[in-house]
């Protein structure tokens, strides 16, 4: 296999170095601009070097494989679920991650200044966060003025560490955007300190990139990014000042509705690290805790993604759900790091980039290998003059970064009129910074015409702390945008991403996040464990998935009714089931009272859209877009697989239109639900192993299905007057149990029977019966205080649910029924749908009691 | 010993009382006390001693960066109710007399502040810059201006915006509560001494001077013939100014008096910060417990 590789690497180079074919995707070049580097083409005409080859490459492909291939990746795009919006959010729909199929090449040997600038820079601010967060020498020494500091909005006391305390290094992960000169020479335009954002999507779009151009790949020898991420795992490992053998590392996130969400769900799986909130940590004891089923369990490093200022409400202030009351108590413990640690967005903001040479040379006495794009920050009077003198020609920013805001306020500022913005500068110098407008590089974008065009862009570039330096990502996260920002406006928002390939002169050495390390893997039965947020999620998805299949198996019984070749003549069935329709949401109440139902538009006319229209609460596309989120919360925990089965049912929500939905419509879309769900059902059966997650899953199924049954039996069959012989036809129909019937009873339709099947038949997995013994069994399995006495709250509830439905006799309430009696079906099927819910909120309370909001105590008004 | 010279010393027993009561129960709750009297030149904290009530599930302490002692406690069992007492005791001396440092000009502090060896000082020159609840103010500025004229000397230009401060604004507890920004006190010329600390420390910052905040115990002293009332003395708050050579130098806006600089021993500190957020005597986060409501009790009580 190896040595095929080799071969074929070694063919596809020689190939690469012959002048480029005619046509190819690069054969066409575009007018570079004046001032502006392009990677791809050379100024005079021509590729650049490694470009050149991987034009030899592209112009062996078939013509209009690329664009065949791309297609492909797209689906894999769509599938995957990038995206980088909130998943929760009704108003914004995740909007897709839009990759540009063309890498961005760029040689080893010129990243190789890339890795030695950053590495340069990322020691130097980790210094400087180390003296600002400590002796302040570089205050007392005059090389940074003391507003630098004070002035700053970030800057807390609480970050500092008191040097009794266990010393902390405050940069261990750290990115910077970057571009190129008309030289080609690299320029810093914004360094990340908090905690940066985008290596998700360099995993993401180098997955894509690499299945898209195999070929391409393997020739151009693009070295791998995995061992940078195993060189950060072992950072990780090694910050656990406790159980240094098998430390629990975790991913804390702000959670679904964050625009990060994907990437760190992405990132925690890639990294296999368990995805917190800050509601699932609590502090006792100056230690982190994991909430899981199982009771408390240590955590002793914090891979931290919100901003520093909202983890703390107790010393920062703020009540931020993904704050952890007593963090900072902990950390200065030393018995858990977080990383970033807290504080460590202070030297981000760019009134630092005006001080970074002078810093290089007090700091570590050399000069800047990588420069900064050139800042002046207005609190000195020669930078002040400056900046006044050239406004025109400057991009204003605020100096000091408030995290979400200064985009905005940038271009806020730009807006301005100039002498506005002048009279802002003079009055608050020591706010702005001017700064050079930078012309950004150009590479080639693909269009789907198949031909380019140039796009501009900024590179952002990782670095994981690494024994006493930094390793350096080998790619990164290319954006691109058509247009150069505005004049003295601020960032243009990146329309498109690019994979960055760095390439080199030989095959890079394999490495995998999954190989085995030196030491051998202790066998285990069960994953970590499971955070109560992660089971209330699981038993509300397993709840939605049968909520969606009670609905879409109605309406398919509905709407067959209505769209068949009889519908000229009502099925006697029909009213009883628009009663059942009506208990479900899926239709107005009123519609079932007579009287009110004449002056309503006509059921048949309306019922189609409605249930297929998202906006309408309780229909059949409001509850398919409710179970969507709530695995979207459970993207870190699902397979590959179950989510593009997901994707999928949500996907035909979307793209269906529902003015104009007919029946037809109704029955083809209900059906399509079916086969998903019973997809989805075995993917849950089939994949998952028997542990926590799948219990609450599948506790969740099981109630909901028997809520649902008891439900539609009720209302079906609880009155004392004898049903339509086609009702029980479609109520066998809608719990997927007709085949059974006609293989016992042939076509001899009588309630004893079908209320045997559908409530106590403890053989038909469609049967009430059936739901509560399973749902018995999970709970016998789930964890209980050992400690107290007699039986809980759920387990009682479960006894006298599965004592109830054992003790009933269908065959003496179908004599009674005969005999026009009711025979004591409705009070059983009454109390199920009471005991039900209970047992659901009995579960609740025990396994997954959410600290509720934090509230802060701090306001004692003196009287003296 | 005439009825006029200065005692020696004063010592103080101080006990100061905060309870909580919650509608619901609540689970679990973290808290931060700035508490414990700091020790000074002038004064000394002999014995300190929390007593919490339920009893914590764990303590812990730290100096934060102002040097002042923070207690940390948290509780984890579901209780409806809190009660923290501090119990300490003080010595406290009188402050040495004014040097002739203290008559240097103010504008030339401000400006060792501003470019001088004072602003390489992160120690001094923090206190000069704004803070959330003394913030920097053209119109405070302007009225501190009246009394900060070029060339004054820093300690009298201070003792007349102190008195100014206490003639022009009314103590009115029911002005303002605990959020109110100090403009609204600047324009409603009321307030409670915490305000009063915050005004003149704006006053202050808004001039380029540094000025922090003290939080601490005033001794109110019994009318003659009267016992001395448990319970009706206060916490209270005052203005620490940056004085150049002289240092560090006290003002008490709501009182018009210099602490412990004259006759009278009844100024005990507790905490130094930039402003009350950075002293907040009890900072606390809880869990659920609905509704609360607090009260709080000092007693200071002179020791022979």
């Amino acid at each position: 296999m190896q040595g095929q590789q080799q071969t074929a690497g070694g063919a596809w180079s020689s190939a690469a170095g012959m002048p480029p074919a005619a046509g190819g995707l690069l054969g066409a070049r575009y007018a570079v601009a004046a001032d502006t580097y392009d990677e791809a083409f050379l100024p005079g005409g021509g590729l650049r070097d490694r470009w050149s080859d991987l034009q030899g490459l592209l112009s062996r492909l078939p013509a209009g494989e690329f664009g065949r291939r791309w297609h492909e990746s797209q689906r894999m795009i769509y599938e995957n679920g990038l995206s980088y919006t909130a998943f929760g959010d009704p108003q914004h729909r995740p909007r897709p991650w839009h990759l540009d199929p063309l890498p961005l090449v760029i040689p080893a040997e010129q990243w190789q200044t890339v890795t030695a600038g950053l590495t340069q820079r990322a020691q130097l601010l980790r210094l400087l966060l180390a003296d600002l967060y400590g002796p302040q020498m570089l205050i007392r020494n005059g090389v940074l003025p003391a507003d630098a500091l004070f002035l700053h909005p970030g800057y807390k006391r609480a970050y500092h560490r008191d040097a009794s305390e266990p010393a902390v290094d405050y940069l261990q992960f750290y990115a910077a955007d970057l571009t190129r000169a008309s030289d080609g020479s690299w320029w810093v335009l914004d360094d990340r300190t908090e905690a940066p954002s985008g290596a998700g999507f360099v995993l993401e779009n180098r997955v894509v990139t690499s299945r898209m151009l195999p070929e391409a790949f393997r020739a151009l020898f693009v070295r791998r990014l995995a061992p940078f991420f195993i060189a950060w795992q072992e950072r990780l490992h090694e910050l656990a000042r406790t159980h240094a053998d098998n430390p629990r590392i975790v991913y804390l996130s702000q959670g679904p509705h964050s625009p990060d969400y994907f990437e760190d769900a992405y990132l925690a799986r890639y990294l296999g690290y368990t995805l917190v909130e800050g509601g699932d940590l609590a502090v006792r004891h100056s230690r982190v805790w994991l909430k899981t089923l199982e009771g408390l369990s240590p955590v002793d490093v914090i891979l931290r993604r919100p901003n520093s200022d909202r983890c703390d409400p107790l010393e920062l202030g703020g009540s931020w759900p993904c704050g952890v009351t007593g963090l900072l108590q902990a950390t200065r413990a030393g018995n858990v790091v977080a990383a970033n640690p807290l504080g460590s967005g202070l030297v981000e903001s760019p009134l630092f980039m005006a001080f970074m040479p002078r810093l290089a040379q007090a700091l570590l006495g050399e000069k800047l290998k990588l420069p900064g794009v050139a800042t002046w920050w207005c609190g000195e009077k020669t930078s002040l003059d400056y900046v006044l003198a050239n406004l025109p020609r400057l991009i204003i920013k605020p100096a000091y970064r408030r995290r979400g805001s200064d985009l905005l306020s940038a271009e806020k500022l730009a807006a301005l009129p100039p002498a506005e913005l002048a009279a802002r500068i003079k009055a608050k110098p020591q706010q702005f910074v001017g700064q050079e407008m930078v012309h950004r590089s150009t590479a080639p974008e693909w269009s789907s015409d198949g031909a380019i065009r140039p796009v501009h862009v900024v590179i952002r570039a990782f670095a994981a702390a690494s024994g006493d330096s930094f390793t350096v990502l080998e790619g990164g996260l290319a954006r691109t945008s058509t247009a150069e920002p505005a004049p003295a406006s601020g960032e243009p928002p990146a329309e498109k991403s690019k994979d960055a390939w760095i390439v080199g002169r030989e095959e890079a050495e394999f490495v995998s996040l999954l190989a085995p390390r030196d030491q051998s893997i202790a066998l285990r039965r069960t994953g970590a464990d499971l955070p109560s947020r992660v089971a209330d999620n699981a038993f509300w998805l397993g709840r939605q998935i049968e909520r969606a299949e009670a609905a879409a198996r109605l309406l398919r019984t509905v709407a067959l009714r209505m769209s068949s070749e009889s519908s000229g003549r009502t099925s006697p069935a029909l009213p009883a089931l628009w009663h059942v329709l009506a208990e479900q949401g899926q239709i107005e109440p009123g519609f079932v009272v007579e009287g009110i139902r004449q002056r309503l538009p006509k059921l048949e006319q309306v019922l189609p859209a409605a249930v297929l229209d998202p906006e309408q609460q309780g229909s059949l596309a409001a509850v398919i877009r409710q179970t969507f989120r709530t695995a979207s919360q459970l993207r870190d925990r699902i397979s590959l697989d179950t989510w593009r089965v997901i994707k999928r049912m949500q996907g035909q929500f979307e793209n269906s239109v529902p003015t104009g939905a007919d029946w037809t419509a109704l029955l083809n879309v209900s059906n399509e639900l079916i086969i998903d769900l019973a997809a989805l059902g075995g993917m849950v059966m089939e994949s998952m192993t028997r542990a926590q997650m799948y219990r609450f899953l599948d506790i969740g199924r099981r109630l909901e299905r028997a809520v649902q049954l008891a439900s539609l039996l009720r209302q079906c069959f609880g009155a004392a007057d004898s049903p339509p012989v086609e009702l029980y036809e479609a109520v066998l129909e809608i719990g997927d149990s007709l085949m059974t019937y006609r293989a016992r009873y042939l076509a001899n339709l009588q309630l004893a029977p079908v209320l045997d099947l559908l409530l106590t038949d403890e053989t038909n997995p469609r049967s009430v019966a059936f739901q509560l013994a399973a749902l018995e069994g999970h709970l016998d399995a789930l964890p209980r205080n050992e400690r107290r006495p007699g039986l809980d709250d759920d387990q009682r509830l479960m006894m006298s649910m599965v004592h109830d439905t054992r003790m009933i006799d269908v065959e003496h309430i179908a004599e009674q029924r005969s005999l026009g009696e009711e025979g004591g079906l409705s009070p059983l099927l009454e109390r199920l749908e009471t005991d039900l819910p209970a047992l659901s909120d009995a579960l609740a309370h025990r396994f997954f009691a959410h600290a509720g909001p934090t509230v802060q105590v701090a306001s004692i008004h003196f009287d003296s | 010993m005439s009825a006029d010279s200065p005692p020696a010393a004063a010592r103080f027993r101080i006990r100061h009382t905060t309870k909580y009561s919650y509608t619901d129960p609540a689970p679990v709750c973290h808290n931060a006390l700035h508490l414990m009297p700091r020790t000074t030149p002038w004064q000394q904290c002999r014995a300190y001693r929390l007593a919490i009530s339920p009893e914590p599930a764990e303590k812990s302490w730290r100096t934060d960066l102002f040097d002042n002692r923070v207690d940390y406690f948290s509780v984890h069992e579901p209780h409806r109710g809190m009660a923290i007492t501090a119990h300490s005791e003080v010595e406290v001396q009188p402050r040495p007399g004014l040097s002739k440092d203290a008559i240097v000009a103010w504008d030339a502090v401000a400006e060792d502040l501003r470019s001088g060896q004072a602003s390489r000082e992160p120690g001094v020159v923090q206190f000069r810059f704004p803070s959330q609840q003394a913030p920097i103010e053209a119109q405070i500025g302007a009225y501190a201006a009246e009394s900060l004229q070029p060339g004054r000397s820093i300690v009298e230009a201070l003792r007349e915006l102190t008195q100014r401060i206490h003639a022009d604004f009314r103590f009115d507890p029911k002005a303002t509560n605990v959020s109110t920004p100090v403009h609204e006190v600047f324009e409603k010329r009321a307030g409670v001494c915490q305000d009063f600390a915050h005004l003149q420390i704006s006053c202050l910052r808004s001039l380029g001077l540094a000025a922090r905040y003290v939080s601490g115990y005033l001794r109110t002293l019994p009318p003659p013939g009267k016992p001395r009332l448990i319970g009706a003395d206060a916490s209270h708050a005052w203005v620490s100014a940056y004085c150049g050579a002289a240092g560090w130098i006290d003002f008490d806006p709501t009182n018009d008096v210099m602490p412990n600089e004259g006759p009278a021993l009844d100024h005990v500190t507790v905490a130094y910060g930039r402003d009350y957020a950075d002293v907040c005597p009890i900072q606390g986060v809880f869990v659920g417990g609905g509704q609360h409501t607090m009260s709080v009790e000092v007693d200071v009580m002179p020791l022979p």
